[in-house]
């Protein structure tokens, strides 16, 4: 009897090591950007290590249109004035930290600034026809593991920009690959954007983040557009 | 026969004894989701109902972070319990905070510390089937008006209570706000939720201060 038991006990733990091994990679916690490499600035950070978006002539005078205009005293964009919701991947790029909930059906990316969270749907469903497909600031984003990569598919964007100038639009393509490095303490994103209406070939680059202090916890960034100081942060344009 | 029965006891034990419930997914709420009973405020609670609509509509009109309570009303909500156990999140089809509830263990966060938000320091654990949330740390930004009557301020305190019912295809919520400045004795009211059809997808609600028409509309005499 009691050798029976034994063996029942040693079996009974191959078998949970043999579950524990098919388990997903666990990405949960929070995660923040650190300026690994003496960049001084997030900005600065990008500059050193995110490659130049190989766009598409008329994308470029586009942009170099813009460039213009703003350096003119013209503001192109007035997100900041009003709160207005940023799309992804923005908070990727953020100084704040921000949190992956993970169950086996949905990750879902959550964050402190002014957007929503992102839902990785990781229950085999496939993308909306394009008919049906909403436009949104996340995408519709469907997931699935490639050993230990977790694998994004990302379509359906509204539209933004990328860093190193890159362009998002309503044909825009994301494909993500997120993966565990240092033993957990470390998360690599690798982004390739496509979309032939912007970019001569994909446009693709990596950022780490690191796993926060067991405790963090997630602020609450507010916004207040009624708020002069607010305002403030946009001077008056030149233009109407 | 005997080594089979044990490595199936051995094997189930984890299950068994360490499985929460789970509560993941997307939750709606429906016509006969509530049960709210009017609060009993104070005198000074009473008082100032007009004031308190007032901030509520200058949240919304100016796309402030709405903040709980009045996000768990605003479906489907989306429950991500995560398999490490140490979290639930809680995420809405509003743009702006979503809810983070600890379940590893931790206190609250010291107040002399923690920014007070609109969702509030929540940590949580679980008695037996319920999932106990206890929350403080909240601030007056956002919409404030509790169902049943009420404000959510600085001083409150909300414990919520949530539960599967119906054999999982039904989430329970107990809350019951505490509050000195607000109620004559704490108010406690019950939604529940319906598990919302397989293939739900999350939607995203915007809110746009600079759009003049909405403003208007908000602002105006209705009608015109």
């Amino acid at each position: 009897m009691k050798k029976q038991f034994l063996l029942a006990l040693v079996l009974a733990g191959l078998v949970n090591t043999k579950i524990n091994a098919q388990k997903a990679p666990d990405l949960s916690g929070y995660w923040e950007r650190r300026d690994d490499v003496g960049g001084g600035s997030f900005g600065g950070i990008f500059d050193k290590i995110i490659p130049k978006a190989e766009l598409k002539p008329e994308v470029r005078e586009e942009n170099r249109r813009n460039a213009a205009r703003q350096a003119a005293g013209d503001v192109v964009g007035f997100g900041s004035k009003w709160c207005l919701s940023s799309s992804y991947p923005f908070f990727m790029q953020h100084s704040a930290a921000w949190s992956i909930a993970q169950t086996d059906n949905e990750i879902v990316q959550v964050h402190e600034t002014h957007s929503f969270p992102r839902h990785i749907y990781m229950d085999g469903r496939k993308h909306p026809e394009p008919a049906l497909l909403n436009p949104s600031s996340t995408g519709h984003a469907i997931g699935h593991w490639e050993g230990d990569a977790l694998v994004v598919d990302t379509v359906g964007f509204i539209g933004g920009g990328t860093p190193g100038g890159g362009k998002i639009g309503p044909g825009t393509r994301l494909t993500e690959r997120f993966h565990l490095l240092d033993g957990g303490k470390k998360l690599s994103v690798t982004f390739t954007w496509t979309d032939p209406a912007f970019y001569v070939k994909p446009h693709t680059y990596e950022l780490q983040y690191y796993r926060s202090e067991p405790g963090t916890y997630a602020f609450e960034e507010y916004c207040h557009a009624d708020d002069p100081k607010q305002s403030g942060s946009v001077v008056a344009p030149p233009q109407k | 026969m005997n080594l089979i029965k044990h490595l199936v006891l051995l094997l189930a034990a984890p299950l068994v004894f360490a499985q929460t419930p789970n509560l993941s997914g997307f939750w709606e709420l429906r016509f006969d989701s509530r049960n709210v009973p009017e609060a009993s405020l104070t005198l000074d609670a009473t008082k100032i109902a007009r004031e308190q609509r007032a901030h509520d509509a200058h949240a919304i009109r100016w796309c402030y972070n709405l903040g709980v309570p009045f996000l768990m009303a605003q479906t489907p909500i989306d429950i991500i319990q995560n398999a490490s156990g140490k979290e639930v999140a809680i995420t809405f089809p509003y743009r702006g905070p979503s809810r983070h509830i600890y379940t590893d263990g931790r206190k609250h966060v010291n107040p002399d510390v923690f920014d007070p938000s609109s969702s509030g320091d929540s940590i949580g654990h679980w008695e037996g089937e319920t999932l106990v949330v206890d929350t403080i740390g909240f601030s007056d930004e956002g919409v404030i008006s509790i169902p049943g009557g009420g404000r959510r301020t600085v001083t409150s305190h909300l414990m919520e209570r949530y539960r599967l019912v119906k054999n999982g295809q039904q989430l329970s919520v107990t809350s019951t706000w505490d509050d000195a400045q607000t109620f004559s004795k704490p108010h406690t009211y019950e939604f529940r939720y319906y598990r919302a059809p397989k293939g739900t997808e999350a939607r995203e609600y915007d809110c746009n201060a600079s759009d003049e028409e909405r403003a208007k509309f908000l602002t105006g005499t209705p009608g015109l």
